[in-house]
């Protein structure tokens, strides 16, 4: 049971690293163009980045959820769930690797 | 390759990336006049291959295209940078 909660820790964790680098690069870019283009990657990407966050204190700090999703949380409903954070960091990984060229 | 019309395929190349800042200013300066690669990492000192490699993208994207003449490949603004050469010198002027 434990296992899962860490997967999803990490997965969540490397979401934020990767929306951390997506952000930069669209702040700085929002910074010189001060374009509606610019303006609404940014908001994405500072809006994904607050979701993931959220999640991953969820699951580390929260003091009734975080033991909650350790202990109470059956696997078939953390597969489902793993599920969505891997899907979209496999979705992050090729957005960030096309925009950092 | 897949076909994007219109600017927002612009404002990505443009403006989306990381070296999208570099890429308007290549355009920039090659709207002002047509050059080699390696005349334009002079003029810019900027590294050769990083020039080169902006130019590639800027050639996918059909923004810029080359020219063969008598002294090697010169890279000038295609037909389709021309044509909205408004919008595109709203981009650039953004970052000059």
């Amino acid at each position: 049971m434990g296992i899962w909660i860490d997967v999803a820790r990490v997965s969540t964790a490397l979401n934020v690293v990767l929306l951390l680098g997506l952000s930069y690069v669209w702040l700085d870019n929002y910074r010189q163009f001060q374009s509606k283009h610019t303006l609404g990657l940014s908001v994405f990407s500072v809006l994904l980045l607050a979701q993931n966050a959220l999640a991953f204190y969820i699951y580390s700090w929260d003091n009734l959820l975080s033991v909650w999703f350790a202990t109470k949380v059956p696997a078939p409903a953390w597969k489902a769930m793993l599920a969505l954070h891997v899907l979209e960091f496999l979705a992050l990984v090729f957005l960030a690797w096309v925009t950092w060229d | 390759m897949v076909k994007v019309s219109g600017s927002g395929k612009l404002w990505y190349v443009l403006s989306g990336s990381r070296g999208g800042a570099r890429r308007a200013t290549l355009l920039a300066e090659l709207a002002e006049e047509p050059r080699n690669p390696n005349r334009l990492a002079a003029d810019l000192d900027i590294d050769y291959s990083t020039v080169r490699h902006h130019l590639d993208v800027l050639v996918e994207h059909e923004l810029v295209e080359t020219e063969t003449g008598d002294y090697g490949s010169r890279y000038v603004l295609s037909a389709e940078t021309e044509r909205n050469w408004e919008e595109v010198e709203r981009i650039i002027r953004t970052v000059s």
